[in-house]
């Protein structure tokens, strides 16, 4: 169960981890992308953090405040998709105080949804969507005894290994889609970095 | 890089700064990092509202097309790069006279998703948005997949004619579908000769040779059809004519609105040079120009090649196109 005071505790952690990450993100993006996309996410921790001092209680809220901390983090197409994300996930916790662990999957499976509609990606391009749906199908799965925050760190993980060997399909990365294989996406690993900021007692790892 | 600036990353800031000062009666700066400009004198209630945004780098693309009888609004990115989605809402919100607000620019996925999106935010606070993008780049992409062609100079047409319309009183609806049709009937090519120095990185849009062209270049080096050797004004002109043709449906008796449009660095000479060309053929062909444009009109700096763009005419797209306009860059 994930209430809405978790959630604001988890997002210092998000914005901490993000910033944190940015320069690695930076380098893996410059070898696939523009090479921005630490900065933007940089960018965006630090408009969420200001808008976490005055954020509303209730988690409809806090995820639209979360979007809308996005929406003017730069022109970049990574913190509007953000912005869809959590904007996507305000609309559908409605006027609830807490989430269960199959309200999680249902939001992760719409922010995948919404983000393929908006991004057009689909699953399987190597991206960020891969890794979300990954952990929506591991959280799916896990026993009811098992650490969901382990499950979704462990799937995030995996999912970035899994990509490692294979094209990118979608975005700048695709008109050069061999030399992706063998290279980390940057979405998928802002994702991984994301997921472990959400654990308060765990750090980093390499992937 | 060789270019006129203070600081790099001041350069589309200082641009605009430039920009209001020069043109105060024509331009404000809006927005929390003031990327947005809009007519100064403010949203005219009860008319709907047009705005457009992209990277920076094509004056007069986008925003020196805010104006009367043209757009309210614009949100400006860096260049090559698209405007913030908080800054396509500031600019929608500084356009809207309470009759809607028309989105109207380039088919660019980035600035797709983020008018998109401020569609979405603009669509939850009551506002009325409608969206239109220009896909008139015949080079981007095949007539059967015509929604995937990048936006060039046919935006200054639907600019214009949507402007007109909205000016003229038509409910948000009716400047959409206007709009539509303007972009709909756009169709351009252009040719590259020697890239721009994006400022940011320092570095050039594309490599080419001294003595090559790309024919079918997009304004931000996007590839082209082909590359090869330098061709006279008249054999480019005529393959470039050629290659629009067929799709524009024009024939005999018909009348046509032609933008021969320099991407920077080309001279109004060459333009001439080529307008020369067009008009030739259109007489042959027994088909009107109507309000020629020769100019910049849409460039990507001090990038040198042209482009050529026609746009079938109706008689409501006519007088819409001749219906009065000012800006600082077009006054018609």
């Amino acid at each position: 169960m994930v209430t809405s005071q978790d959630f604001k505790a988890a997002l210092w952690r998000w914005s901490d981890a993000l910033q944190a990450a940015a320069p690695e993100l930076n380098t893996l993006d410059a070898l696939l992308g523009d090479g921005d996309l630490g900065a933007t996410l940089d960018k965006c921790a630090s408009n969420v953090r200001e808008a976490l001092l005055s954020m509303p209680t209730e988690l409809a809220g806090i995820l639209k405040a979360c979007a809308n901390a996005c929406a003017k983090a730069s022109g970049s197409s990574f913190g509007t998709l953000l912005a869809v994300a959590f904007l996507t996930a305000s609309k559908g916790v409605c006027k609830s105080e807490s989430l269960d662990r199959a309200g999680i999957v249902r939001l992760l499976d719409e922010t995948v949804a919404a983000l393929s509609s908006r991004g057009g990606a689909t699953l399987g391009d190597k991206t960020m969507l891969d890794s979300i749906d990954a952990i929506a199908r591991a959280l799916e799965a896990a026993p009811d005894d098992a650490d969901l925050h382990r499950v979704g760190i462990e799937a995030a993980r995996v999912a970035v290994q899994q990509y490692r060997q294979k094209p990118n399909r979608i975005g700048r990365a695709r008109m050069f889609a061999d030399k992706s294989i063998g290279m980390d996406d940057p979405g998928m690993v802002a994702v991984l970095r994301m997921t472990e900021s959400l654990d308060g007692e765990r750090d980093t790892q390499p992937y | 890089m060789k270019k006129i600036l203070n600081r790099p990353d001041d350069y589309v800031d200082e641009t605009l700064e430039g920009l209001v000062a020069a043109h105060p009666e024509g331009f404000r700066r809006l927005g929390d990092d003031g990327r947005v400009i809009a007519r100064a004198a403010g949203a005219v209630p009860g008319k709907v509202g047009i705005v457009t945004g992209g990277g920076s780098g094509h004056l007069p693309v986008f925003l020196g097309y805010v104006g009367d009888g043209l757009l309210d609004a614009c949100a400006v990115g860096n260049v090559f790069a698209g405007p913030r989605v908080s800054d396509c809402q500031a600019a929608a919100r500084a356009a809207d006279g309470g009759a809607g607000v028309l989105q109207l620019y380039g088919n660019y996925g980035g600035d797709k998703m983020n008018f998109d999106m401020s569609q979405e935010f603009l669509e939850l606070e009551g506002t009325q948005v409608r969206s239109v993008r220009v896909c008139d780049d015949v080079a981007s992409a095949p007539p059967e997949e015509r929604g995937k062609r990048r936006g060039v100079a046919g935006m200054v047409y639907a600019f214009k004619i949507a402007g007109a319309k909205a000016a003229g009183g038509a409910t948000l609806d009716e400047v959409a579908a206007t709009a539509t049709k303007t972009a709909d009937a756009c169709r351009s090519i252009g040719v590259a000769l020697t890239p721009c120095v994006i400022p940011e990185s320092g570095k050039a849009s594309f490599e080419i040779g001294n003595e090559e062209l790309e024919f079918g270049m997009g304004i931000h080096g996007e590839p082209g059809i082909w590359r090869g050797k330098l061709k006279t004004a008249d054999q480019l002109t005529l393959e470039m004519l050629d290659r629009l043709w067929a799709e524009t449906g024009l024939a005999r008796g018909d009348r046509v609105a032609v933008l021969v449009n320099s991407l920077g660095a080309t001279p109004p000479e060459e333009l001439y040079i080529m307008y020369r060309r067009v008009a030739a053929v259109l007489a042959d062909k027994g088909v009107t120009p109507v309000m020629p444009l020769v100019g910049r009109y849409a460039t990507s700096m001090e990038m040198a090649g042209a482009s050529l763009t026609l746009m079938p005419l109706d008689a409501e797209l006519e007088s819409l196109l001749k219906a009065p306009a000012n800006c600082p860059f077009w006054r018609v």
